[in-house]
């Protein structure tokens, strides 16, 4: 790429052409204070807290959106800057309810550095004390307007971002505010609390409830892993503090969803009502009682001995990690010879995969037989923001479809013809298709092969990895005497397949959760679940993805991986070995991960 | 011997709590005492600085009515150099969320609205100070000449400032951990 050279504080340096001032002073290490700008937003240079003197030119300009050029020589601290810093900092402390002493962001807050580093120790203008309100009609997080500056992180990345558009700008002047819709109630505008606005916020103008004045972020931990919600994957920061979740933040530095998380990945699990197992049950004289795990492994093998390898099956979630069902299909299908069924299904590998990104550079987009925005809404950002860039989005699907009010043309189901026809004419189509995809559907959609990028949405967490393994789809339970279900912490009431069961199969449940199950199971192996998982998950792109333990698993819970590990030994068979020789040998029994 | 320098603190729209952080200085005081004397103080027996005044005068808390608008200027008067200690005098701080209902509004609901109150009545006597519209720092009553914010201020940062007054060292820059708003 064009390298242009250029001069910052006497010092030269070199950056591709196109690069910003900021960016290029970023990449010299040159610290150039912000607060409108946003690394994941375009820059619009609202607030004027990054000017830097450009030489040759009569005013001080944003570096946020300044492009650099041939032998341009800036000034980032100069005594100009500084004051003209120092003005932006007294007009914005000038406005609204900026006392730090008791503000939830104080010592997180963008503007309270700026004015510690600037060393305002007073205040040159009266405080302007227009009252604004505050809306508090969300569940999960509540917006202060009196402590907003209006850099309008928070409505830029709903509309860039999210392509949700809830949040804008209304009034002018001293008046301005962000306001949700028309003015609405947040809680009843169209938001869809992916809290993408919360994430964003340079200030302590929109705060979560849940977290709040639970803490500073330096008095917290932050454990990196991956959201285990749906097949997206999604990189988030665990924040804990003293034994408990505080805040799942999404991780701006993750390629899969790049910062975003959805409601279901970023509140939800903060929300859980569920109680958990903490210790190994076992039914006796009907009722299920606290055993060590000793004698629950013992039982549970000598019953999976007593039984023909046709008569034992396991059936796994597709939230358990790569490592489980790699020990899962070592133990029971190559080892004991028994089955092996996925609970949730798993979408026909018909195509050649592309990736979640490559929505992204597509001129059409055509969904089928999937539902990104009730099932993996952060897909449905890629493609939703795909759309306001100007793709087309043509939806084969029912009414109910959360991409309804997106689309531009509405497909029914069996009239795909019609799609496939339109995006025959594009120039880059990419085909979308979950589960729900019909056969009829992919035959239609062959016509396509060779012109456009077919992105599977897999339904499950990591089904991409059962299937790779050959999990992939539910279990025959005729004649089954031992069932293993392998739940992590999955919601299942056992329907579908409970009932066909007789009332003689030995039932062992592994789960974190308590579970409607454990009504008909024999035995209760408790697992570690998402905020204590360690071990690594393959989205539905196969990206191999690590999970991180923010704490260890709470009582005497073990790892799913663990505790088949401790039942393949009680049978007498082969291990699998250390942790990072599973993990290993699960990641080299992926399929189609080339160039990955 | 050189003579002693002396200090004098008072008190307006605040909460005592930088006058607790003064103290916080603990054994340090003792130390300063040596070179420094101070002459009155809300939480000594000498309430009002001397009349042929100070060299060092420090003030806590908000200009919140008319009262602390006069303290506040005799202490101008009689001081050389005078320091606006904690958020409320430096900005306004806790007493200055007064401005976010308004003086009026907030009078109603202390006085009337307050569920307690029983045939309630705003005071309102030519003995009594009167409420200001607007609750502001003292520098826009009065020049300050140093400030030093935090809520309250750190002993430490009451002992560093001191010691560079007395050292003669101006500004007082105050060192990044040292310098807080909160």
């Amino acid at each position: 790429m064009e390298q242009v050279r250029i001069t910052i504080n006497g010092s030269e340096f070199s950056s591709p052409v196109g690069t910003t001032v900021l960016q290029a002073a970023k990449q010299a290490e040159i610290d150039i204070p912000t607060l409108c700008d946003h690394p994941a937003l375009a820059p619009i240079g609202a607030c004027r807290i990054c000017v830097v003197e450009v030489k040759g030119q009569r005013n001080l300009q944003t570096a946020c959106s300044y492009p650099i050029s041939e032998g341009m020589e800036i000034e980032t601290e100069s005594p100009r800057v500084v004051k003209a810093r120092k003005l932006v900092l007294d007009m914005l402390f000038s406005e609204r309810n900026h006392f730090c002493m008791f503000c939830e962001a104080s010592g997180d807050c963008e503007l309270q550095t700026l004015g510690y580093r600037y060393g305002l120790d007073h205040w040159l203008y009266p405080t302007y004390t227009k009252p604004f309100p505050i809306d508090a009609t969300q569940k999960f997080f509540l917006m202060e307007h009196n402590r907003c500056i209006l850099c309008q992180r928070c409505s830029r990345a709903c509309g860039e971002l999210v392509a949700n558009h809830t949040l804008g700008l209304r009034q002018r002047g001293t008046d301005t505010m962000i306001h949700a819709d028309t003015y609405l109630p947040w809680g009843e505008s169209t938001c869809i609390t992916c809290g993408t606005c919360l994430q964003s916020c340079p200030t302590g103008a929109i705060i979560e409830r849940r977290s709040s004045f639970t803490g500073r972020s330096g008095q917290t931990e932050k454990t990196a892993s991956t959201c285990s919600q749906c097949s997206i994957g999604c990189g988030i920061k665990v924040v804990t503090r003293g034994g408990q979740v505080l805040r799942i933040e999404g991780d701006w530095g993750a390629e899969v969803n790049g910062g975003l998380l959805c409601k279901r990945g970023r509140f939800d699990p903060l929300f859980e009502g569920r109680a958990r197992y903490t210790e190994p049950l076992l039914r006796r004289d009907g009722k299920l009682s606290p055993a060590d795990w000793d004698l629950i492994l013992t039982t549970v093998a000598e019953r999976i001995n007593d039984a023909r390898p046709d008569q034992v099956g396991i059936l796994c979630s597709s939230s358990a990690t790569s490592e489980a069902l790699h020990l899962a299909n070592n133990l029971f299908r190559r080892q004991l010879h028994s089955q092996a069924g996925l609970l949730n299904g798993a979408v026909p590998q018909a195509f050649d995969a592309g990736l979640l990104s490559d929505i992204e550079g597509s001129d059409i987009i055509i969904v089928a037989g999937a539902d990104p925005v009730r099932a993996q809404p952060v897909s449905s950002f890629i493609v939703k923001r795909t759309a306001d860039r100007g793709a087309r989005l043509v939806l084969v699907a029912g009414k109910d479809n959360g991409l309804s009010p997106f689309a531009h043309v509405h497909v029914p189901p069996d009239e795909i013809g019609k799609a496939v026809e339109i995006a025959s004419r594009a120039e880059r189509p990419t085909v979308v298709y979950g589960d729900a995809v019909t056969d009829a559907q992919l035959n239609a959609l062959k016509a396509l092969e060779g012109k456009a990028t077919f992105v599977r949405i897999e339904p499950g967490v990591n089904t991409y990895t059962a299937a790779s393994l050959g999990i992939n789809k539910g279990l025959n339970t005729r004649g089954l005497k031992v069932l293993y279900v392998l739940l992590g912490d999955q919601d299942w009431d056992g329907s579908g397949v409970i009932e066909s069961l007789s009332p003689d199969v030995f039932i062992v449940l592994q789960g974190g959760f308590v579970s409607p199950l454990a009504g008909r199971a024999d035995a209760v192996l408790p697992s570690a679940i998402w905020s204590e998982r360690m071990g690594t998950t393959v989205n539905t792109d196969g990206r191999v993805l690590g999970l991180s333990a923010a704490f260890p698993p709470d009582g005497e819970a073990k790892q799913d991986w663990e505790v088949l590990q401790l039942l393949a030994g009680g049978l007498g068979l082969e291990t699998g070995g250390s942790f990072a020789e599973i993990s290993a040998a699960a990641v080299a029994e992926l399929k189609g991960k080339e160039g990955r | 011997m050189m003579p002693k320098v002396k200090i004098a603190t008072d008190w307006l729209a605040g909460c005592a709590g930088c006058h607790m952080s003064l103290l916080d200085m603990d054994e340090r005081i003792v130390g300063l005492l040596e070179s420094v004397d101070f002459t009155s103080s809300p939480v000594t027996d000498l309430k009002h600085p001397p009349d042929e005044g100070v060299t060092v005068g420090i003030l806590e808390g908000a200009i919140s009515n008319t009262h602390n608008i006069e303290v506040a200027k005799k202490m101008r008067e009689k001081c050389q150099i005078l320091v606006a200690v904690g958020d409320c005098a430096t900005f306004g701080g806790i007493v200055a969320m007064r401005n976010l209902v308004g003086t009026d509004q907030a009078l109603e609901r202390a006085y009337l609205e307050t569920e307690s109150v029983c045939g309630g009545l705003i005071p309102d006597s030519d003995e009594l100070v009167k409420p200001l519209p607007m609750v502001t720092g003292v520098d826009k009553i009065v020049k300050v000449d140093l400030f030093v914010p935090g809520c309250p201020p750190r002993a430490d940062a009451f002992f560093y400032a001191l010691t560079e007054l007395l050292a003669g060292r101006t500004p007082v820059i105050l060192p990044p951990e040292l310098f807080t708003y909160d």
